[in-house]
């Protein structure tokens, strides 16, 4: 289940997760990419399914997981993508509405859809979650209080959850993409912004592909004995 | 790989070679490196056991010389050899803090030192070293030990940023405590290595094999865009 699917990093991992042999469901807002994403998916020969609701909503949360999971009788995978700086406001003219909003995508949605997945993971005694932070969950960034806040947020909830599934054989890490070439970053770039970007060491921006990269490991049980740990995918531009 | 002679670094060899690696056994014993070149040609895979010091300056440079005369080439340096004496510091011996030091420190700098003409003249190539969760939490009697893996991680760090320009990822791997030989032997009497597991979140302590997928993911493309980085795989242990 890909949380944030439709998204520029979320087609790449569904695809990848697709790849590798997993049956991809994907839950985003965005009812278009939505339907783009699984015509893209359809080309590959998987079927993939979408499911269109507000993921800040627990009662909407519950539904859409009560719904897939009765279908499909288990979970290997959660993933949750969905987020983003969304509003960026120097803190003293930040308006609570959009701080709330940019905690509860980013953070609030996470939390909902491992709490209506981890039941039936655990009954499984396996499953893998992979839950998104950033680099400026590490540093931090002049007008990105609210995102930087509910990524580090999202850290520290991960690996409480690590502990406390670990029992259960669940794992959960983060994802943390650096600056990376979707649609949504690169239109805030002009071309020889974006050609002349110097504060990554290795010259670019990552390829969506390579986040997905990233989240194919943590799924997988080549990290089988990684657990509440964070894989920061950025050519070098924070080190951990 | 170095110190590929047992533990860590013997399941490191045997697991990339069962991925088609061609793997230097770079180790101070030689009856221990010969085993693991058998062990890997019976596997029918291919390795080339050279005994090394990686302390020693002349010692390294010779091996690397045999790596390229044998095979023209290096992709993958791990930087794996390492000791792990106990005593509290009041009671430390200079020669022994110099020993830690200098096998586990120094000895990884020789060897990238001596690996990276090669890596950028290919411009491609991977630096992987094996640090600890000590060099994160530190623990007791062992602040030699927590020094040269703490050096480990911030000498990544920087290399990371002078090999990037070259597509060269350098990164570093956390093991916890981990089933081998030198924490047996560091154990107080009547206490079981098994025991230390029951306080890891995944319920036991690590073992050789949880190592190789996470060297594999950084080693190989799918890790291209991670560089300057330290991978925790303890189990849940440490979550950093």
């Amino acid at each position: 289940m890909v949380n944030g699917g439709a998204g520029g990093i979320g087609l790449a991992v569904v695809m990848k997760l697709a790849g590798i042999g997993y049956q991809p469901i994907i839950l985003d807002v965005n009812e278009a990419a939505c339907r783009e994403t699984v015509a893209q998916l359809a080309e590959t020969g998987v079927k993939g399914e979408y499911h269109t609701f507000d993921l800040t909503r627990k009662d909407d949360v519950q539904n859409a997981m009560r719904d897939i999971l009765a279908k499909y009788g288990g979970i290997a995978a959660l993933v949750n993508l969905a987020g983003g700086t969304l509003y960026a406001h120097p803190i003293q003219e930040f308006p609570l509405d959009e701080w709330q909003r940019v905690i509860d995508v980013n953070l609030k949605a996470t939390f909902l859809c491992c709490q209506a997945a981890i039941p039936t993971m655990k009954a499984q005694r396996k499953g893998a979650i992979v839950n998104t932070t950033s680099n400026f969950a590490l540093t931090g960034d002049a007008t990105r209080t609210a995102y930087a806040a509910s990524k580090a947020a999202v850290v520290s909830f991960t690996k409480s959850l690590a502990v406390e599934l670990a029992p259960f054989n669940v794992r959960a890490n983060c994802i943390g993409p650096g600056r990376t070439a979707t649609a949504r970053v690169m239109q805030n770039f002009t071309p020889e912004r974006w050609a002349g970007l110097t504060d990554i060491p290795m010259g670019r921006a990552a390829e969506p592909e390579e986040i997905a990269e990233g989240v194919a490991f943590l799924v997988s049980d080549d990290s089988a004995f990684m657990t509440g740990q964070s894989l920061h995918v950025n050519g070098g531009m924070v080190r951990t | 790989m170095t110190g590929a002679g047992q533990g860590i670094g013997r399941a490191l060899a045997l697991g990339m070679a069962d991925e088609g690696a061609a793997v230097i056994i770079a180790e101070l014993n030689a009856n221990n490196a010969r085993e693991v070149e058998r062990e890997i040609q019976r596997r029918e895979g291919e390795a080339l056991a050279v005994q090394t010091d990686v302390s020693d300056e002349a010692s390294v440079t010779a091996m690397m010389a045999r790596c390229l005369e044998r095979f023209g080439k290096v992709d993958v340096l791990v930087n794996n050899a390492g000791i792990f004496p106990n005593a509290p510091v009041e009671a430390m011996d200079e020669s022994e803090w110099d020993r830690v030091i200098g096998t586990n420190l120094v000895g990884t700098f020789l060897c990238s030192r001596a690996v990276v003409p090669t890596l950028i003249a290919q411009r491609s190539g991977r630096i992987i070293s094996m640090a600890s969760g000590r060099a994160l939490e530190g623990a007791k009697n062992g602040s030699h030990y927590a020094a040269s893996k703490g050096g480990i991680l911030g000498f990544t760090r920087a290399l990371s940023l002078e090999l990037a320009p070259f597509g060269i990822t350098v990164n570093a791997l956390c093991p916890g405590i981990t089933d081998t030989a030198q924490p047996r032997a560091n154990l107080p009497p009547g206490a079981r290595l098994e025991d230390v597991g029951a306080n890891i979140p995944l319920g036991r302590i690590g073992e050789v094999e949880d190592l190789v997928g996470p060297t594999l993911f950084l080693a190989s493309d799918a890790g291209r865009f991670v560089t300057g980085q330290t991978v925790v795989v303890n189990g849940g242990a440490i979550r950093w």
